[in-house]
C-alpha cells in the first residue's frame, strides 16, 4: 500500500536546477525590465519619447499618473525573475562554478541598484528568504546601496578565483568573459558610488576610489584602469520570443506605434547639428527643412494641432519602430561603453580619480563611443564636438569651468548618448544631478504644480500581500539620494 | 405447486390502468411488469403473496390463495416514507430510515423542458442547490453547488456519481482567461437526459460520507435506465428545439456614430464625424441621407461612400443573430427474461446555435448499454457502458479580436449590421478587388477602424473541440447466504479531448486614408490543446444483515475503495509572439519561431476503508453510523491517513402514533458528519520551471537562441500539509398530510470547513508569488424548504403543485495570517475575492464616491463622479435566497401541462457588457440629454463644503466623458431574476387510439425552457445567469459572455 501511494513525485517540473541554467533566466529578467518597463517609462520621463497622438497605450506615463497596478509586473519580474534566480545561484553549493556565482552577485548588484533607483526603499535584508520571512520589511535606500556594494565585492572576489569553469554561452551578457565581468564590476561600482555623490560624498568618494584600485592594471610601469570599453548588453534575436523586449511588446500590441519623438530631445539634437538624431529616430519627414514637424512637445498627444499627426518614431536601432522587424535585434544595454567613459570623466571632474586621467580624453572617448555605437565614425564625433556652438556649450567648460560646469557638460553629453537605449539611467541621472537643464513639464501632467515623476509607484500586489508594506509613496516624492532635481 | 395468476393494476384516483407497475412474489426476486394496459401474468405458488408497487404509489400485498385473477388498485402517494432511495455507494434504502435530506427527481421530469443538459433541468427542483447555467445552449456549462460550497478557493461543485461510480466533471474553459473565454462546457453534461432513470442529490457531507473526500460538497447520484423483465420494448424519442436570444441589452436610439470634440463658449457641441468610429456619441438622428463607411473605388465615378438615412437601426443587434436549431434523437431497446435484463440506447444531438453560419455547432453521439444477469441464485453480474463522441465549435466571448459579440455590441446605432454580412462587398471586406481589377489584398473597406466586421471574425476565427469518452462499470454481486452480500464494482471514466484554436494572420490598412483609420493587424496563431483524464474506481463491499429480534434489526457494511486519477495536458501553439509565417495555413509547421508547448501529467491515488452500520427499531427508529479512513498519495506521508465519522438518525413518529386523517406520515431526522479532504498532486515541493519572462504584452522565452534556462517556480510547496476537514450537521423533518396530498420537507444545516488547503498570494519580494498553506475557514448555514400539494385529485384531472425555498449564508471566517482576502477570479479592474468576515465571492473594485446620504460626489470642475481611491467591497455573487414554483396538471392521464418558475434574489454580478455599451455610447443609459445637466443625486465639494449639485449651483457633466470611463464598480449589477424555467404540454395517446398500429404508446408534446425572464430595472443588459468562467469558481462575471438563449420545440415519443 505504501508503494501504491508513493506517486507524488512531480514529473512536470524539476525540484532542482543547475546554477548555469538559472543564470540566463535571471539575466533575461533584468533585460526585460531594462528593455521594456523601465525603457518605456525612462525614455518618456527622460523626454526622448512621448505618447503618439494616434494611439493611447502610454498616456498615463506622460500624465505622470500611472495606474495603481502599473508596477506590478515589473516588481514581479525583478524579484521573482531576476533577483531570486541570481540569489539561488549565489547560495549554490555546487563546486567549480565560482564564475557563475560571481556573475550572479554582479547581476544581483546591478538589479538591486535599478530596483532601488526606481522605487526607493525596497526589501533587501528579509527579501528572497521565503522560508524565514513571508512579509519582508522594506530597507532604507542607503542599506540597499550597501547591499549593492557588498554584492560587487563578492562578485569581484569570485571572478578573481582561478579555478572555475566558465558558464560560456549561458551568460547572455559576456559569454563568460572574466575580463569583461571584472570591468563590469568596476564600472558598476563607479556608477553606484557616483550616485551617492550629493547625499554621502564620503562614501561616494571611497567607492569610486575602491573602483579605481580594483581596476588598476600596471604593465611595464604604466597603470591603466579596466573599466568597460564595450557595452554590457543582451543582444536580442529575430526569433519570436527572443526579440528585443520593447519590440516584443509592440508585437503583442498588434504593432501599434505608441511612442514617438519628443521635442525636448530632438530640438537639442537639431540645435547641436547632431547626426545621431537620424540614428535614434526614423525621422519623418526626412526633409531637414521641416525639423519642427519631426516631433511633438512632451505630452501634447491630445493637442488639437497634433490630431492625426504622423510623428517620427524611434528607430529600429533602439528597438522602437513597431512596423520594422529590424527592431527585434536591438540590444538592451545594462551599462554602455559611452556611459563608462562619462562615469570616469565625472570621477576625474570630482578629483576622485587617480592622477594622470585626462578629463577631455575620457569625454571625447565617451562621445566617440556613442557615435560608433550607432554606426557613425569617431571622425563624425570629432566633427560634432568641433561645431562652434558645441565647443562653447560642451568642450570649453571641461577645461575652464567649475566642477559643476564640468559635471553639467558630462551629464548632458551622457544624456545624448543614452537616447533610446538607456532612458531609465538618463532619467535617473537627471534626478541625481538636475542635468540636462532643458526638461519641460509634460503637457499632459495631472499631478500639478512643479511636480515631476521622481520614482515609480510601489506595486499594488505588495500592498495587498505584504503586512510590512510601508504605504504608498507618491510619484513626485524624491528617493533618498535625490537632492538636486530641479522644480519645473 | 405453481399456477398462472393474471390481473390488472389500476390507479385508485382515476381508475386507469398503470403500465410498468412491478408485480413480485414476496420474498423472492421473481416478478413481472404490467403491460401498457396494466395487465400482468405470472406463475406463482398457491400460497404466494404478491407485492404490487409503482413509483409514487403505495405498494400493496395481495394473497393469491384461491384466486387466478388478481385485480389491484393502487393509491397514489407522493414521496412517501416507504419509497426507496438510492444513497451513498448506491445502497438502496427506504426514505423513512434516512437521517438527511435526499429528494429524488425522476427522469421524466428532467426531459419535460427539453433541455439537453440534465443538470440544468434540475434547476428549481432541489432545495439547497444553486444551479447556474451559462448560455443554456447544448454543450454549455452548468454549475451545481449545494449549500453554498465549503471551500474558499477550491472546487465547490457536488460530486457526480453515475450508477454508483464517481465520474469526472472537469470544466476547462477555452481561451487564455475569462477575458477571452470559450465555453466548452463541463463533463457532467455529457450524459443524455433520456438515459436517466432518476437523480438523487445527497446535499450534505453526512449523506455522502461513504463516497469519501470528494463528496465534501455533496453528491449528485444519477441512475441510468435498466431493462425490465418481460417483453422487449423499443422507444424512439425525438426532440426538435428552436432557440433565440433570451435577453439583449436595451439600446439608445437617439444618437449615431461620432463623438463630441469640444464645446464652444456657448456650450454647443462640435461633433466629430469620423465614419470609421465605433462610438455612438455623435449627432442626434435627423433622418436625412448621410454617407457612411469608407470611400471605396475613389475615381470610379460610382458613389464612393454608401448612403443611408441618419437614423437608428433599432434591431441591428437582434437581426445579426439567427434562429438556432437542435435536434435530439434517442432510440432505446430494453427488455429481459427471468435471468437477464438489458437496456441499450443510441443518442444523437445536433445543434447549430444563434450565430450566423456554422461557427457555433455542437454534435454529440452516444451509445449506452446496461445489462444485468443472474448466473445463479447467488451470483449476479452487471455491466454498464457508455460512449460519447462530441465534436463542437464554439464562438469566443470576451474582449479580444475573436469575440464576435464584442464587435456586434460596439456597432454604432446607425450602422445596419446585417448589411455587413456580404464579405465580398468591398465596403465590408478585408481584402478585395477594386473597380480597376487590381487586387487590394491588404486594404479593408469595412467601416470600423476599432473593431472587426463580426461576420469576418465568424468566418476566420474558430475554436474546435473533439472529445471521445467512455464511462462504465462492472458489478459483481455474490450472496453466499441470505444474510451476507459481497459486491465488487469497478468503474472507469476515460476521455481524451482535443481542441484547435485558429487565429488568422493579416495586416489590413484602411482604403480611405482621409480618415484617421487604424491598421488592423494580427500575427495569427494556431494552437492545439489536448486533455486526457482517466479515473478508475473500485469498491469492494461486504454487507451483513441480522435480525436481533423481530423489532430490532441491523446491517453492517464494510468496504474498500481504491481510486486512481490520471490526467494529461499537452498544449502546442505557434510562436506566442510572432505567430504564423504565412497566412491561412494552420499547422504547427507554420510557426514563426519556436513552437510553445505545455506538457503536464498527474497521477493521484486514494485508498479508503469504510464501514456503515445501520440499526432499526420497529419501523420508526433508525440509526446509521459511518466511518471512513482514507490514505492519499497527495499528502505528506506523515499526514496522509485521515479518518472521518458520521452519524444520522431518523424517527418516523407517524409509525408510532399511527396515521390519521390529517397526518399521513411524518418523521424527524438529524445528521452530523465530518469529511476529510486531500489536495491536488505535487503541492508538497517547490519546483523549478522553464525560463520564461512574462511581461504585460510579449514575453522573453527560452531557449534564447540555443541557450536553455530554468527558473524558480511561482509557488512554494508545503511538505507539512494536513487534510482539510469539513464538519456538518443538519436537522429536518418530512411531513405529509391529508392522505399524502400535501407534503413539507424542511432542513436546517450548518457546515464548517477548516484547515483549507489554499494557495495564498505572498509578496513577490519573497521571490515567489504564492505559498501552499493549511488555513482558512468557511462557514455555511441555511434552510431548505420544499412544499408539495395535490390540489385536485380526481378521475379526470390531477393538479400537482410544488415550491422550494433555499437560503444560504456562506461566510469566510478566517484566512491565513496576514491575509485579508484571496483572489478567486476577475481581472485587473474587478476582483472576485474571498474576504475575511464577508460573504464568499465578493466583488472588489473601484467605484464612484458617495457621501453618507448615498449621494454621488462629483468633481467641482467637470461634474463627473469622483472615483474611490481604493477598491470597495461591492457584494457577493451568491444569491441571498432562491425559490421555485412549479406544477403539473394532468387531464384523464392523457394531457399534461407543466410549468416551472424559479428565482434567485440578492446576488450581484459584474457586467462588462454594460461597460462596453457605455463606453461606445449605445446603451439606453447613455441616451437622453447628454450634456448640460448635473449628474443625478450628486454633490460636490467646494472650499471644504458639500454643495448639492442642482439648480444655480449645478456643475453639469458630459455623459460622453462619464460613460466612456466608468469605474469598474459601476458595472456591478443586481443579478436577481425570476424565470419561467420550463413549460410544456404533452399528450399521451391511449392504446385504444391506435389499435391497428404497432405502437405501445405514443406521446407528443411541445415544450420550452428558459422561456421568459424578469429582472430588476437596473439590469437592462443581460441574463444574469451568463458567465465567462463557465462552471469554475469564477462566478458572476460577464466579460462579454455569450448571450443565453430560450429554447422551444416539440417532441414525439413512441414505444413499440
Amino acid at each position: 500500500c505504501k508503494k501504491f501511494l508513493d506517486v507524488n513525485t512531480n514529473p512536470n517540473s524539476p525540484d532542482s536546477a543547475a546554477p548555469n541554467l538559472l543564470l540566463p533566466a535571471s539575466q533575461a529578467a533584468t533585460g526585460q525590465i531594462m528593455g521594456n518597463f523601465f525603457q518605456i517609462n525612462g525614455n518618456i520621463w527622460a523626454q526622448y519619447w512621448t505618447q503618439n497622438p494616434t494611439s493611447s497605450q502610454y498616456r498615463t506615463v506622460d500624465q505622470y499618473n500611472p495606474a495603481a497596478t502599473a508596477s506590478d509586473r515589473a516588481w514581479n519580474i525583478l524579484y521573482r525573475g531576476a533577483l531570486v534566480n541570481a540569489d539561488l545561484i549565489t547560495k549554490s553549493n555546487d563546486a567549480g562554478i565560482a564564475y557563475t556565482r560571481g556573475i550572479a552577485h554582479l547581476m544581483k548588484a546591478y538589479t538591486l541598484q535599478v530596483t532601488t533607483d526606481a522605487f526607493g526603499d525596497v526589501p533587501v535584508k528579509e527579501a528572497l528568504q521565503s522560508e524565514l520571512f513571508r512579509n519582508p520589511h522594506y530597507d532604507a535606500q542607503s542599506v540597499v546601496y550597501d547591499s549593492v556594494f557588498y554584492n560587487i565585492d563578492r562578485g569581484l572576489a569570485l571572478m578573481n578565483a582561478s579555478a572555475s569553469a566558465s558558464p560560456g554561452a549561458q551568460d547572455l551578457v559576456f559569454s563568460g568573459s572574466v575580463a569583461n565581468w571584472k570591468a563590469f564590476a568596476n564600472t558598476l561600482r563607479l556608477k553606484a558610488g557616483l550616485r551617492l555623490a550629493y547625499i554621502d560624498a564620503v562614501k561616494a568618494k571611497a567607492q569610486v576610489q575602491a573602483a579605481y584600485t580594483a581596476a588598476a592594471v600596471t604593465t611595464g610601469g604604466v597603470t591603466t584602469y579596466s573599466f568597460l570599453t564595450v557595452d554590457a548588453s543582451i543582444k536580442y534575436l529575430s526569433t519570436g520570443g527572443n526579440e528585443n523586449p520593447l519590440y516584443n511588446e509592440m508585437v503583442g500590441l498588434n504593432r501599434v506605434q505608441n511612442i514617438v519623438a519628443s521635442t525636448t530631445a530632438v530640438a537639442q539634437f537639431d540645435a547641436n547639428s547632431d547626426p545621431r538624431v537620424a540614428k535614434f529616430y526614423d525621422l519623418l519627414p526626412v526633409d531637414a527643412t521641416a525639423k519642427t514637424d519631426r516631433s511633438i512637445a512632451q505630452g501634447t498627444y491630445a493637442a488639437g494641432a497634433n490630431n492625426g499627426k504622423t510623428v517620427s518614431p524611434p528607430s529600429p536601432l533602439v528597438g522602437g519602430r513597431a512596423s520594422n522587424s529590424a527592431s527585434a535585434t536591438a540590444p538592451v544595454k545594462f551599462i554602455s561603453a559611452a556611459e563608462s567613459w562619462f562615469l570616469q570623466a565625472e570621477a576625474v571632474a570630482r578629483n576622485w580619480a587617480p592622477a594622470g586621467q585626462v578629463l577631455a580624453t575620457l569625454y571625447t572617448n565617451g562621445v566617440r563611443a556613442s557615435f560608433t555605437s550607432v554606426g557613425l565614425t569617431a571622425g563624425d564625433a570629432d566633427t560634432y564636438l568641433g561645431v562652434a556652438g558645441n565647443v562653447t556649450q560642451f568642450v570649453t567648460p571641461l577645461t575652464i569651468g567649475t566642477e559643476e560646469d564640468k559635471i553639467k557638460s558630462i551629464i548632458t553629453q551622457k544624456y545624448f548618448a543614452m537616447c533610446g537605449f538607456q532612458g531609465f539611467e538618463a532619467w535617473t541621472e537627471w534626478r541625481r544631478t538636475g542635468y540636462p537643464t532643458f526638461f519641460v513639464k509634460s503637457a499632459a501632467s495631472v499631478i500639478g504644480g512643479v511636480r515631476m515623476p521622481l520614482r515609480m509607484l510601489y506595486p499594488a500586489t505588495e500592498s495587498t500581500t505584504n503586512t510590512n508594506y510601508p504605504g504608498l509613496k507618491v510619484i513626485y516624492a524624491p528617493v533618498w539620494w535625490d537632492t538636486k532635481h530641479p522644480l519645473l | 405447486q405453481n399456477r398462472t395468476v393474471t390481473g390488472t393494476v389500476t390507479a385508485k384516483d382515476d381508475g386507469l390502468p398503470i403500465p410498468g407497475a412491478t408485480v413480485k412474489i414476496k420474498g423472492t426476486d421473481i416478478g413481472v411488469a404490467t403491460d401498457a394496459s396494466g395487465k400482468f401474468s405470472l406463475s406463482a405458488p398457491d400460497n404466494a403473496v404478491l407485492t404490487i408497487s409503482f413509483v409514487a404509489y403505495t405498494p400493496q400485498e395481495v394473497s393469491v390463495a384461491g384466486k387466478s385473477v388478481v385485480n389491484v388498485t393502487l393509491t397514489q402517494n407522493y414521496q412517501q416514507l416507504s419509497e426507496v432511495v438510492v444513497t451513498s455507494q448506491g445502497i438502496a434504502r427506504e426514505r423513512r430510515s434516512l437521517g438527511y435530506s435526499a429528494p429524488t427527481i425522476s427522469g421524466d421530469v428532467l426531459v419535460q423542458g427539453g433541455n439537453a443538459s440534465a443538470l440544468t433541468s434540475l434547476t428549481g427542483r432541489i432545495p439547497g442547490a444553486n444551479i447556474t447555467s451559462t448560455s443554456n445552449t447544448p454543450g454549455s456549462s452548468t454549475r451545481i453547488v449545494f449549500r453554498g460550497g465549503t471551500s474558499v478557493a477550491g472546487n465547490n461543485q457536488a460530486l457526480i456519481v453515475v450508477d454508483g461510480v464517481p465520474v469526472d466533471n472537469s470544466s476547462v474553459t477555452g481561451g487564455a482567461d475569462s477575458r477571452s473565454s470559450v465555453d466548452f462546457g463541463n463533463r457532467a453534461n455529457d450524459i443524455d437526459p433520456d438515459d436517466i432513470e432518476s437523480i438523487t442529490p445527497l446535499l450534505g457531507p453526512g449523506a455522502a460520507a461513504l463516497y469519501g473526500s470528494r463528496a465534501a460538497n455533496g453528491a449528485i447520484q444519477i441512475v441510468t435506465k435498466s431493462g425490465k423483465k418481460g417483453k422487449t420494448t423499443v422507444s424512439f424519442n425525438t426532440s426538435n428545439v428552436f432557440s433565440s436570444i433570451l435577453r439583449l441589452p436595451e439600446f439608445q436610439n437617439e444618437y449615431g456614430q461620432g463623438y463630441i470634440n469640444e464645446f464652444d463658449a456657448n456650450g454647443v457641441p462640435d461633433y466629430g464625424t469620423d465614419t470609421q468610429e465605433n462610438w455612438s456619441w455623435g449627432r442626434p438622428f435627423d433622418g436625412k441621407p448621410q454617407a457612411w463607411g469608407q470611400a471605396i473605388d475613389v475615381g470610379s465615378g460610382t458613389p464612393v461612400k454608401r448612403i443611408k438615412n441618419w437614423e437608428a437601426q433599432k434591431n441591428n443587434v437582434r437581426d445579426f443573430f439567427v434562429g438556432g436549431f437542435a435536434t435530439d434523437n434517442n432510440v432505446n431497446f430494453s427488455g429481459g427474461n427471468d435471468k437477464s435484463t438489458f437496456f441499450m440506447a443510441l443518442n444523437t444531438l445536433n445543434s447549430d446555435g444563434v450565430y450566423p453560419g456554422n461557427q457555433d455547432v455542437y454534435n454529440k453521439y452516444g451509445v449506452r448499454f446496461n445489462g444485468k444477469t443472474d448466473f445463479s441464485d447467488k451470483f449476479t453480474a452487471g455491466i454498464s457502458f457508455n460512449y460519447n463522441k462530441i465534436s463542437s465549435r464554439q464562438v469566443a466571448g470576451g474582449q479580444n479580436d475573436n469575440s464576435v459579440f464584442d464587435m456586434v455590441l460596439q456597432t454604432p446605432r446607425d450602422i445596419p449590421l446585417p448589411q455587413l454580412k456580404d464579405l465580398t462587398n468591398p465596403y465590408n471586406a478585408f481584402g478585395f478587388t477594386d473597380y480597376k481589377g487590381v487586387v487590394q489584398a491588404n486594404k479593408y473597406g469595412y467601416y470600423g477602424s476599432y473593431t472587426l466586421n463580426p461576420y469576418f471574425v465568424l468566418d476566420k476565427f474558430s475554436n474546435d473541440d473533439e472529445l471521445n469518452r467512455i464511462t462504465g462499470n462492472v458489478n459483481l454481486e455474490y450472496k453466499p447466504t441470505t444474510w451476507l452480500n459481497v459486491t465488487d464494482r469497478l468503474g472507469i471514466d476515460t476521455y481524451s479531448e482535443r481542441r484547435r484554436v485558429i487565429t488568422p494572420k493579416y495586416s489590413f490598412t484602411p482604403v480611405d486614408a482621409v480618415s484617421n483609420g487604424s491598421t488592423q493587424v494580427s500575427n495569427g496563431g494556431y494552437e492545439i490543446d489536448q486533455y486526457g483524464v482517466t479515473e478508475l474506481n473500485n469498491d469492494f463491499m461486504v454487507t451483513a444483515k441480522h435480525s436481533f429480534s423481530s423489532d430490532f434489526k441491523g446491517s453492517l457494511l464494510v468496504g474498500n475503495n481504491i481510486r486512481q486519477r490520471n490526467t494529461y495536458t499537452l498544449i502546442a501553439q505557434t510562436n506566442a509572439s510572432a505567430g504564423l509565417v504565412v497566412p491561412n495555413w494552420y499547422n504547427l509547421a507554420n510557426s514563426n519561431g519556436p513552437v510553445a508547448t505545455g506538457d503536464s501529467w498527474t497521477v493521484r491515488r486514494i485508498v479508503g476503508l469504510y464501514a456503515d452500520l445501520n440499526l432499526s427499531y420497529k419501523n420508526f427508529l433508525f440509526l446509521e453510523a459511518t466511518g471512513r479512513n482514507d490514505w492519499s498519495s497527495t499528502l505528506p506521508k506523515a499526514n496522509n491517513s485521515f479518518f472521518y465519522p458520521s452519524v444520522n438518525t431518523s424517527f418516523a413518529f407517524s409509525e408510532l402514533i399511527g396515521t390519521n386523517s390529517i397526518l399521513s406520515s411524518g418523521k424527524v431526522r438529524a445528521s452530523w458528519a465530518q469529511v476529510g479532504n486531500d489536495t491536488d498532486p505535487y503541492r508538497l515541493l517547490t519546483t523549478f520551471a522553464k525560463g520564461t519572462v512574462t511581461s504585460n504584452f510579449g514575453s522573453t522565452l527560452f531557449p534564447f537562441g540555443n541557450v536553455a534556462a530554468l527558473q524558480a517556480g511561482a509557488t512554494i510547496g508545503n511538505p507539512n500539509l494536513k487534510p482539510e476537514i469539513t464538519t456538518a450537521m443538519e436537522i429536518g423533518t418530512d411531513l405529509s398530510f391529508f392522505d399524502s396530498r400535501f407534503g413539507i420537507n424542511f432542513t436546517y444545516y450548518e457546515a464548517d470547513s477548516k484547515n483549507q488547503i489554499l494557495s495564498v498570494p505572498i509578496p513577490n519580494s519573497t521571490g515567489y508569488g504564492a505559498a501552499i498553506v493549511n488555513a482558512g475557514r468557511v462557514k455555511n448555514h441555511g434552510v431548505e424548504l420544499a412544499l408539495t400539494g395535490t390540489v385536485v385529485r380526481s378521475s379526470n384531472i390531477n393538479v400537482e403543485l410544488f415550491a422550494t425555498y433555499t437560503q444560504n449564508r456562506n461566510i469566510v471566517m478566517d484566512l491565513p495570517d496576514g491575509v485579508d482576502q484571496i483572489t478567486i477570479g476577475g481581472f485587473g479592474g474587478m476582483g472576485i475575492v474571498a474576504a475575511k468576515n464577508r460573504l464568499n465571492g465578493q466583488f472588489y473594485g473601484i467605484t464612484n464616491q458617495t457621501d453618507a446620504q448615498g449621494r454621488t460626489i462629483v468633481s467641482a470642475t467637470t461634474g463627473i463622479p469622483l472615483k474611490t481611491t481604493v477598491a470597495q467591497y461591492l457584494g457577493s455573487y451568491n444569491p441571498k435566497y432562491q425559490g421555485s414554483f412549479g406544477g403539473s396538471i394532468t387531464f384523464k392521464r392523457k394531457l399534461n401541462v407543466n410549468f416551472l418558475f424559479d428565482t434567485k434574489q440578492g446576488g450581484k454580478m459584474y457586467s462588462r457588457t454594460k461597460d462596453i455599451l457605455a463606453f461606445v455610447g449605445v446603451s439606453k443609459e447613455t441616451g437622453g440629454v447628454r450634456y448640460g445637466q448635473p449628474f443625478p443625486n450628486s454633490v460636490y465639494i467646494s472650499g471644504g463644503n458639500t454643495v448639492v449639485n442642482t439648480g444655480a449651483n449645478a456643475v453639469n457633466y458630459s455623459k460622453q466623458d462619464y460613460f466612456s470611463a466608468l469605474a469598474p464598480g459601476q458595472n456591478i449589477i443586481d443579478a436577481s431574476y425570476v424565470k419561467l424555467r420550463s413549460a410544456g404540454i404533452s399528450y399521451t395517446f391511449a392504446k385504444s387510439d391506435f389499435k391497428s398500429l404497432p405502437f405501445n404508446s405514443v406521446s407528443v408534446g411541445v415544450f420550452g425552457n428558459n422561456l421568459f425572464m424578469w429582472t430588476p430595472k437596473s439590469n437592462a443588459y443581460i441574463d444574469p445567469e451568463i458567465n465567462s468562467g463557465g462552471a469554475t469558481n469564477e462566478q458572476g462575471l460577464d466579460f462579454t459572455a455569450q448571450p443565453s438563449v430560450r429554447n422551444y420545440g416539440f417532441n414525439v415519443r413512441v414505444t413499440f
